[in-house]
C-alpha cells in the first residue's frame, strides 16, 4: 500500500488520478459523491453538507449539493472526464438523531433532503447513480480507490462494504 | 452591534458566555454529584468558537465512537444543546450508577444507553436552568434524543442545522474531576443568532 491518501473535508472536493485513494470521514447527514472515469482512471470525491446554495455569491461551492456537483463536473471535465463514462456512487444522508414527539418534523431530516437534492441534480446532469448507501442512523466513512474505482464504506460495528 | 454569526462575538461577549457557562457547568456538576453521590469538581470552562474540523480535533478524533445527547431549545431562546460523552467519562458515570464498565460504546446495553441519555439530559437541563435564571429568559426544552455514533458524524448535525448562517460552533469544554481523574466533557450550546443577540442584550453587552 504505497498509495497516496487524500483527505476531503466537510464541504470540499478532491480528485486524483492513478494510484491514490480519496477519503472523507464520518459522513453524517452530509453526502459523499464519487465520480469516476475508468478509462483515464480519474476519480473525485465531493462531500456536501446542505442541499442548495441560496446565496449565489457564497464562495463555498462544494458545501451545497447543487453548486458542488456542477463545480466538480466542471473541474473534472477540464481534466478529461467524460460524463457518459462516469460512474457515480453516493453515501451518507443519515438521520443522526431521532427527535421524539417534536413538532419540528423538518429537523434531523437534512440527510433526506440532501439525498433528494443530490439525486435531482445528478439526474439534471444526466448522470446515473450506479450504487448508493444512504439513510439509516449511522455515520459513514467513504473512500474511492482511484486505481480501480472501488468505493468502500466504513461504518462502526459492520464489515467494510464495497459499493 | 448585532451579531450576524458566532464568529462576530468579541472578547467581551465571549467573556460573558464564559461566565454564564461557568455557572451552568457548576450547576450541572452539582446535579451529577448528587446523583452519583460522589464529589465532583469542575474546571473553569473554556468557551471557543470553532470550525467543524477544529471542534472534532479538540474533542477527539473524527471516527471515534461517542454517545451524544441532543436537546432542542425553544421559546425565548431557540437552538440546540448537545452533550458528548467520551468513553472515559461515560465509564466513570456508569460504574457508579450501574456498576459496570464498557470497553467500547458498541457494547453498550439498553440500560447503560438510557442511563447515559438521562445523565446527558440532566446535565443539559441543569445547565439551561442556571442559564435561564441568570439571563432572565424562558427556555423550553424538548425530550432528549441520543445516538452512539462517530464523533465527526454527530457534529455534522449542528453544523448542518446552522450551515446557512455560520460554519462555526460554540464549544464549551470543562473538565470534571472525579476521584482524581480529569474527565473531559463536551457541551455544545448553539442558540440561533437572533437568540444569541437577545441573550447578550439582556446581559447588557453588545
Amino acid at each position: 500500500m504505497n498509495e497516496r491518501e487524500i483527505k476531503v473535508g466537510i464541504g470540499d472536493m478532491k480528485f486524483a488520478r492513478g494510484d491514490s485513494r480519496v477519503i472523507t470521514y464520518a459522513l453524517g447527514s452530509c453526502i459523499g459523491i464519487t465520480f469516476y472515469d475508468p478509462l483515464i482512471k480519474l476519480g473525485g470525491l465531493l462531500h456536501i453538507m446542505l442541499p442548495a446554495r441560496v446565496d449565489p455569491n457564497d464562495p463555498k461551492v462544494f458545501k451545497y449539493a447543487d453548486s458542488g456537483i456542477r463545480e466538480t463536473l466542471r473541474k473534472l471535465t477540464a481534466f478529461g472526464l467524460v460524463k457518459s463514462r462516469t460512474v457515480v456512487k453516493i453515501a451518507g444522508g443519515a438521520k443522526m438523531f431521532e427527535m421524539k414527539g417534536s413538532g419540528n418534523s423538518d429537523f434531523g431530516n437534512i440527510g433526506q433532503r440532501n439525498a433528494a437534492m443530490v439525486k435531482r441534480v445528478l439526474m439534471d446532469e444526466r448522470l446515473r447513480i450506479s450504487a448508493e448507501d444512504t439513510g439509516g442512523s449511522y455515520a459513514r466513512t467513504m473512500l474511492i480507490d482511484v486505481s480501480n474505482g472501488d468505493v468502500i464504506i466504513r461504518t462502526v460495528g459492520k464489515p467494510e462494504k464495497h459499493l | 452591534m448585532r451579531l450576524k454569526k458566532y464568529e462576530d462575538m468579541n472578547l467581551q461577549d465571549l467573556d460573558v458566555m464564559k461566565e454564564i457557562s461557568s455557572i451552568g457547568t457548576s450547576h450541572a456538576a452539582t446535579a451529577l454529584s448528587k446523583l452519583l453521590q460522589k464529589e465532583i469538581r469542575i474546571s473553569i470552562p473554556e468557551v471557543s468558537i470553532l470550525g467543524y474540523e477544529e471542534t472534532v480535533n479538540k474533542m477527539g478524533s473524527i471516527e471515534e465512537l461517542v454517545t451524544a445527547t441532543l436537546v432542542r431549545m425553544s421559546n425565548e431562546v431557540n437552538g440546540l444543546m448537545l452533550f458528548v460523552f467520551k468513553l472515559d467519562l461515560a465509564n466513570a458515570i456508569l460504574e457508579k450508577l450501574i456498576g459496570k464498565r464498557y470497553d467500547s460504546f458498541e457494547e453498550l446495553d439498553e440500560l447503560a444507553y438510557s442511563a447515559l441519555e438521562e445523565i446527558g439530559n440532566i446535565i443539559i437541563c441543569s445547565y439551561v436552568n442556571a442559564f435561564t435564571q441568570l439571563v432572565g429568559v424562558e427556555i423550553d426544552l424538548s425530550v432528549p434524543s441520543s445516538t452512539v455514533n462517530m464523533l465527526g458524524g454527530v457534529l455534522t448535525v449542528p453544523i448542518a442545522e446552522y450551515g446557512y448562517v455560520t460554519d462555526k460552533l460554540m464549544y464549551i469544554n470543562a473538565e470534571f474531576i472525579m476521584d482524581g481523574d480529569k474527565l473531559s466533557d463536551g457541551l455544545l450550546m448553539l442558540p440561533d443568532i437572533e437568540s444569541l443577540n437577545s441573550i447578550l442584550e439582556k446581559l447588557g453587552v453588545s
